[in-house]
């Protein structure tokens, strides 16, 4: 086994490119995932590459480094768009895991459960990945494409995540469902990004997790909510139910969170505008 | 023992030695690329007072901080705190004087097996300086969200580690 730690971001990609070694971020999925007790392989650790860190704001878009940990992102001063982004921050784990764990990781772990992805789709959010020979982006919708599944290349790291700042108006709630209130992995979590004039919704951005294998956009749904009112509006529950194919697991069977997914909807845009 | 190399930083040259801080004592070891930061501790430094209480990053038991904050030190390689300043539970007490959490637990009886209380005590340490004083018993119970007890019932937990930040933050309410 070697372990590599390099400070540029061409070493990484010069390594990525020669052999095969496993990335490791903050290692949160990837330590408690090695059942032989010890890693195995080559290992690529990205957390010391500065470009891989941090936030800024450039060229119409909010850029957050995949190697952010989501302690910086609930530090970070962003626009009330993000506020689900940070709840969901505050959700992951523990303060330790946050103080590891990156935002990169999360996408890239590609759980259903992850929590950081229902706030990012409804930012509009893409992923821009680095190899050897060159750059790409994707939505992030189209970047995951199952359960542990991604789009990911071999060679290839995920240096940023991208929101346009187009994507970055109104204000957004997160809220997360777990059979308790701690250290829990989803049942189902909803973030919701509405903007609003008078009380009357002009548009709604909303996305579920850990009901099916994806987390998804409600884009149906999203249309039903425009011109309703933010203080009484009505979710039309069969519209929720076509966008999603909930997934039956040891948390909660899909009847459940069929039900569960409209109530925290409904829980989630009523925190957008308390 | 396989042959391990490490490359940090941009340095070419293959070095297996890890260097760190550990309790303001400057420490450098040969250890393999796989070594887990707590297992460097334990075993390499002989610092047992970190423990190991499970294999999923859940409980708590292991957290030191690194750089001044917590982390799951079952959770990163050494070869990751390479460079870093690390504390651990031995790094609290200032010789025979315990530091003022420690006592707080003694005095509250914040432990019975003592298991989970070294990482109880890191935790607490690092709860009570980003909160600056302004600690209420809901900020604690959310905050040991990654310890587990399952000895106490947290409840004496609690009641340690606000009556140790009324202590050290000069407050006049003690906990109760
Ligand atoms: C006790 C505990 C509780 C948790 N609770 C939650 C929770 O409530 N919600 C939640 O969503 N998650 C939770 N997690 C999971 C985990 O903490 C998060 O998913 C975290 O964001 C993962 O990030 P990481 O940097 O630690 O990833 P790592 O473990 O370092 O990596 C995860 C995977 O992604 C790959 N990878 C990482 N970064 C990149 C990159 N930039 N490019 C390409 N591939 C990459 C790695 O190779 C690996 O396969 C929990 C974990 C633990 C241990
Ligand atoms: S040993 Fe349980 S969290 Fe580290
Ligand atoms: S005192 Fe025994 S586990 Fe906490």
């Amino acid at each position: 086994m070697s372990y590599h730690r390099p400070d540029a971001l061409t070493d990484a990609l010069a390594l990525l490119a020669a052999g095969s070694p496993t990335i490791l971020a903050g290692g949160t999925d990837l330590y408690p995932a090695t059942s032989a007790q010890e890693l195995r392989g080559d290992i690529l650790d990205i957390t010391g590459i500065a470009a891989l860190r941090g936030i800024t704001d450039a060229a119409g878009e909010i850029r957050i480094g995949a190697a952010t940990r989501w302690s910086d992102l609930v530090a970070a001063d962003l626009p009330d768009a993000f506020d689900a982004l940070k709840l969901s921050a505050r959700e992951v784990g523990s303060v330790q895991i946050q103080n590891a764990g990156t935002l990169g990781g999360n996408i890239c772990n590609a759980s259903p459960a992850a929590d950081g992805v229902p706030p990012l789709l409804i930012l509009d959010a893409a992923v821009e990945l680095v190899s050897a020979a060159g750059h790409r982006r994707l939505p992030l919708a189209e970047f995951i494409t199952g359960n542990r599944a991604t789009r990911l290349k071999p060679g290839e790291i995920v240096s940023a995540v991208l929101v346009p700042k187009a994507a970055t108006a109104g204000r957004s709630h997160f809220l997360k469902l777990g059979a308790r209130k701690y250290l829990v992995i989803s049942i189902a979590m909803v973030a919701a990004r509405l903007e609003e004039d008078a009380g009357v919704i002009r548009s709604a951005a909303l996305s579920i997790g850990s009901c099916s294998a994806v987390a998804v956009r409600l884009p149906a749904v999203e249309r039903a909510l425009i011109g309703q009112s933010v203080a009484d509006f009505d979710i039309p529950a069969d519209l929720v139910g076509q966008a999603l194919s909930p997934i039956d697991d040891i948390r909660a069977d899909a009847h459940y969170r069929a039900e569960a997914a409209v109530e925290l909807l409904t829980r989630t845009i009523k925190g957008v505008v308390p | 023992m396989s042959k391990v190399s490490m490359v940090v930083g941009g340095s070419e040259s293959t070095a297996d030695v890890v260097s760190m801080t550990v309790n303001g004592k400057a420490v450098a070891k040969a250890v393999e690329g796989r070594t887990l930061l707590v297992d460097f501790l334990r075993e390499d430094l002989n610092l047992t007072g970190t423990h190991v209480g499970c294999d999923t990053s859940q409980c708590g038991a292991c957290v030191v901080h690194v750089n001044g904050k917590s982390v799951k030190s079952c959770t990163m390689l050494a070869a990751q705190a390479d460079g870093a300043e690390v504390r651990t539970i031995e790094g609290m007490a200032d010789g025979a004087d315990l530091h003022p959490i420690q006592k707080a637990f003694n005095t509250h009886h914040g432990l019975q097996c003592g298991f989970c209380t070294p990482g109880m005590i890191m935790t607490a340490a690092d709860m009570i300086a980003r909160h600056g004083g302004n600690l209420d018993e809901a900020t604690v119970r959310a905050e040991l969200e990654g310890n587990i007890c399952r000895c106490t019932g947290y409840h004496n937990i609690v009641k340690s580690i606000l009556a140790a930040n009324a202590e050290m933050h000069g407050a006049s309410a003690a906990a109760e």
